[in-house]
């Protein structure tokens, strides 16, 4: 059954759509990240034009993460003090973000960009994962008892000016790490449609040490008002938001995200993070070919002025 | 040269129809609207229509053989093409040419070979040819324009938006012939032109333009032209439409 999305001008099967965000969803669920950074190139390689699908899942990133902030809010399980500062230069990077976005889309650089994004990021954030994940496990296997997290352990990042208390966290610390980590993710997440949860966790348990019981929280809230502030802006600035498409892959996305969340009480936490690391790389090296290797066809075209 | 022939040929089209047109064309098409609706999957149309001996001649019959060209003609936008080259190990977009008006669909439907049918000149002059259409003076000079262009073709070609189909029409008698087209799902919104054109050896001697217009309704009109017309209010929307679609999963799985 195909369905004609009315933005991307294109008719695509519905059970498709459906099923790469279930599929997607699952993982997010099991891993406990957005999947953005898994449904953008999935949607780009499969004939949705780069700009639509980047501002597409950016309205799916917003559904899939709305539940879990949800039920962590309930919890007590998010700073909003740490959200707010978050939230506040989220946005003002995803204005730029989007601006970027724009201007690299009509000098026809958009897809190098991207590609280039997505191969950095999670190359680096995949590498760094699976690193972590494989020491935890063979020290696991020597029988050495591994302390989850060092807390009171200072770095330079704690010798900063604009010192903040943030009591949820038990932290006291300077705003400026805060506020550059918000408006990265802002930057990153518009321009490449993905909601960041996976820079954005490593950020905060590693460069401010908020503690574990809160950090996913944080990050979930985080990411719900940045990506619902950057869709805005997207529907705004390029309008390429195909609200169909978006709503096709939220419904898979949000069912999909329960079994997986029911599956990943069946794996231990290294386990989990180390199938993370290999999906992430998988991704960043797919993207990596996708550059180096000779393309099928050196010539391309695209329709300028029009937002579409 | 290129440009010369286009001038030279035009000229020549100008001037030659006034002493070959001697028949009328009387001609429609299947549908002049064409809906996109949520299942919209491609359309199929049909032209047909008669060749006839020019109103007021006197003539009962008009004598054969013809041929019949059917160009449809879809809206304009402003493409670029652009070429990729293999710099510091990585591939990426270092050359452009941009088209300005070029149609975003192009099919030709004919009776039998272009080339058997007229020639160059004429079939360029008429805009037959889909190359007719990427050899607009441009200013990144005319190589280029013309490595570009057929580039440009040739994608759009595979994307079913360019095509010729020397098959495409069928005489049903000596005078009367149909045409069919299938009009593909990815094909753009829009007003459309259909342009027949009659040709007796290698002469156009009659020619009719009928216009269709593709165009989205209902659910998906609305869709897009809220879009476009009310951007921050669509987004907005899209972000409650995220925030109740995630809130009622949380809901509905919660047992």
């Amino acid at each position: 059954m195909n369905v004609y999305l009315p933005i991307a001008e294109l008719s695509v099967n519905l059970f498709f759509l459906v099923g790469i965000g279930g599929a997607v969803g699952f993982l997010s669920g099991l891993f406990g990240v957005g999947g953005g950074f898994l449904l953008t190139p999935l949607l780009i390689f499969s004939g949705v034009p780069t700009s639509v699908a980047v501002a597409s899942v950016t309205g799916q990133v917003v559904a899939a993460s709305t539940s879990g902030a949800l039920s962590h809010y309930r919890r007590g399980g998010i700073d909003l003090h740490l959200a707010l500062y978050l939230v506040l230069s989220g946005i003002l990077g995803a204005f730029v973000g989007v601006a970027a976005f724009s201007l690299l889309r009509q000098a026809g650089q958009l897809d190098l960009v991207i590609a280039l994004g997505f191969l950095i990021l999670l190359g680096f954030v995949g590498l760094l994962m699976l690193q972590e994940a494989v020491r935890a496990i063979l020290k696991q296997r020597q029988g050495i008892v591994v302390r989850e997290r060092m807390p009171h352990q200072h770095s330079w990042i704690h010798g900063l000016p604009w010192r903040v208390r943030f009591k949820k966290s038990r932290l006291y610390i300077s705003v400026l790490p805060v506020l550059a980590i918000g408006l990265f993710i802002g930057f990153v997440g518009s321009l490449l449609g993905v909601g960041g949860g996976f820079i954005m966790v490593p950020a905060l348990v590693y460069l401010l040490r908020v503690p574990g019981n809160v950090v996913i929280g944080t990050s979930l809230a985080q990411v719900v008002a940045m990506m619902a502030a950057t869709t805005i802006l997207h529907a705004v600035q390029s309008q390429s938001v195909d609200i169909l498409l978006a709503f096709c892959l939220m419904v898979g996305g949000t069912a999909g995200a329960q079994f997986g969340a029911a599956a990943g009480k069946h794996l231990r936490g290294e386990q989990l993070r180390g199938l993370l690391a290999l999906l992430v790389l998988a991704v960043a090296i797919r993207f990596g070919l996708s550059l180096v290797l000779t393309p099928s066809d050196v010539f391309s075209m695209a329709v300028m002025g029009a937002a579409r | 040269m290129t440009k010369l022939l286009v001038i030279i040929g035009f000229c020549l089209a100008l001037l030659t129809p006034a002493a070959a047109q001697n028949a009328r064309l009387v001609s429609t098409l299947s549908n002049d609207t064409i809906e996109i609706t949520s299942s919209f999957d491609g359309e199929r149309m049909t032209f047909f229509g008669n060749i006839a001996p020019e109103a007021g001649s006197g003539q009962r019959f008009i004598e054969g053989p013809f041929h019949v060209i059917v160009v449809i003609l879809g809206p304009t936008q402003d493409r670029v093409a652009r070429q990729m080259t293999h710099n510091f190990g990585i591939w990426l977009n270092t050359d452009e040419v941009a088209f300005p008006r070029f149609p975003s669909y192009f099919h030709v439907l004919a009776s039998g070979r272009l080339r058997e049918i007229s020639d160059a000149t004429t079939l360029t002059s008429n805009f037959i040819l889909p190359e007719a259409h990427a050899m607009v003076p441009n200013p990144a000079g005319w190589w280029k324009t013309l490595v570009f262009g057929r580039e440009l073709i040739r994608l759009m070609t595979e994307e079913n938006l360019f095509g010729v189909q020397e098959n495409g029409v069928n005489f049903l008698s000596d005078t009367f012939y149909s045409a069919q087209l299938i009009l593909p799902s990815n094909a753009p919104p829009g007003p459309y032109i259909a342009q027949t054109y009659v040709f007796r050896n290698g002469e156009i001697i009659a020619r009719k333009s009928e216009g269709f217009a593709v165009r989205k309704i209902g659910f998906e009109r609305f869709l897009a032209q809220s879009a476009t017309q009310y951007p921050l209010i669509y987004g907005i929307c899209c972000v409650i439409l995220a925030l109740f679609t995630g809130w009622l999963g949380g809901v509905l799985f919660r047992r």
